[in-house]
Parts: structure tokens; C-alpha cells; sequence
């Protein structure tokens, strides 16, 4: 039954989502986190980066409800639930919108434009939304 | 006559930009949806003249959490506020 499982899985892939949209003006944020979780329940290997204006969605305090929309500050808690726990912020990103890691969610580590660069290079695919 | 100018996309977009550069002096701008980011950045409002008012739309802010960093040059206004701001000015001009 095991064996029969595991032969059903899909092969495992490295794949990196870049998301480079604020949270609410256009859907795109909501878009690469829902591919996102998706590529992670079929078991693949998930790497989340925050570029650009994309750091605007990981501030802490967001109220949706004001504009009639989702909280996605919410959603994006639950990418660890999901087993991602490469999630990564731009750090030249932050410090151009002057935003300190204290504004920010927790469980999120910066990353530098190389890293980036790096990160992209290994992926065996990337979103970039 | 005077125009109430509304910026809905952030800085990275080059809409502050363009509509600075056709400004009148009595003019106010408007910051929504997107374009509320520009209202915690200091460092971009005081490219805009002082003789011009600026608005941020409260509800927009509250949505991004950004409510909490904004500008003292720039004042908070509800929906109720956005009308009676464009019923105070001759026309709005939308930068989107």
C-alpha cells in the first residue's frame, strides 16, 4: 500500500514563487499564494520570495475587512502550515520602502539580490507574478 | 479652478510623477488603493509642493496596515470624506 502510494506521487520539483504585487489594489498576490499552496500539497519542494512592492503584503496588522476584501496577511500564516518554510523577504525592497523587520510578520528571513539570483538558478521552475 | 488629483498605484509606478509635473498650486492629491503606500514615505511626499493638500483614504489604509505610519502632512479622510472632497473641488483628475 505504501510502496503503491509513493509510486503514485508526482516527481518532486524545486519551484519558486516571486511575488512582486501590494495585497489588495490587484489579485495577483492572492493568485501566486493559491499556486503556491497548491504546488505544496502535491509534496514540492516551495520557495517563496517577497520582491519589490510584494513586501507590502507581509506587514503586520492588515484589516481587509475595511475595503470589503480578505485578510491576506492571515493567508499568508498558513504557508508554514503547508510545509513552506522557505519564505524570504527582499532586503533592498524593505529598506527602499523604509520598513523594518519589526512591521513585519514573523517567521520570515531576508534575502539579498545574489541569494535571489541564486535561488532563481537552482529552481527548477519559477513564478514570477 | 481647482482639481482633486486621486494616485491609485504605489511608488513604483511613475503615476506621482506625471501628475506632479501638471499640478496647479490650489490643486489637492488624493491617495487610494494602491497609492495610499506613498502617505508613509516621507522621502517621496516632499517632492510635492507645499501648497498642495494631501489626502489618504482611511479605509485603504486600515486594509494595508499602514494607517499607523502616515505622514503628518497628509490627513486621513473615511468614503463620507472622499465625496464631500470631490464635491469641493471643480473636477477630479484619476491617475491610474
Amino acid at each position: 500500500m505504501t510502496a503503491n502510494t509513493r509510486s503514485k506521487s508526482p516527481p518532486r520539483s524545486s519551484l519558486t514563487f516571486v511575488s512582486r504585487s501590494a495585497p489588495y489594489g490587484r489579485n495577483r498576490a492572492n493568485l501566486c499564494l493559491d499556486m503556491a499552496l497548491a504546488a505544496a500539497v502535491f509534496e514540492q519542494d516551495v520557495s517563496y520570495v517577497f520582491m519589490g512592492d510584494g513586501v507590502y503584503q507581509l506587514l503586520k496588522g492588515q484589516e481587509g475587512s475595511a475595503i470589503g476584501s480578505k485578510t491576506l496577511g492571515n493567508a499568508l500564516e498558513t504557508l508554514s502550515l503547508y510545509g513552506i518554510e522557505n519564505v524570504y523577504a527582499d532586503q533592498q525592497a524593505l529598506q527602499e520602502r523604509g520598513l523594518k523587520k519589526s512591521d513585519l510578520l514573523s517567521g520570515l528571513q531576508t534575502i539579498d539580490n545574489d541569494a535571489i539570483a541564486k535561488l532563481i538558478d537552482s529552481s527548477d521552475t519559477v513564478f514570477n507574478l | 479652478m481647482s482639481s482633486l488629483h486621486t494616485i491609485s498605484h504605489s511608488q513604483s509606478s511613475i503615476l506621482l510623477e506625471s501628475c506632479l509635473r501638471v499640478i496647479s498650486e490650489n490643486d489637492a492629491i488624493l491617495f487610494i488603493e494602491d497609492g495610499v503606500y506613498h502617505c508613509c514615505s516621507p522621502f517621496v511626499l516632499q517632492t510635492i509642493g507645499d501648497s498642495i493638500r494631501l489626502y489618504g483614504l482611511r479605509e485603504d489604509m486600515l486594509a494595508r496596515a499602514t494607517l499607523a505610519q502616515l505622514d503628518d502632512r497628509v490627513e486621513a479622510i473615511d468614503n463620507a470624506g472622499f465625496v464631500q472632497l470631490c464635491c469641493s473641488y471643480d473636477k477630479v483628475v484619476s491617475w491610474f
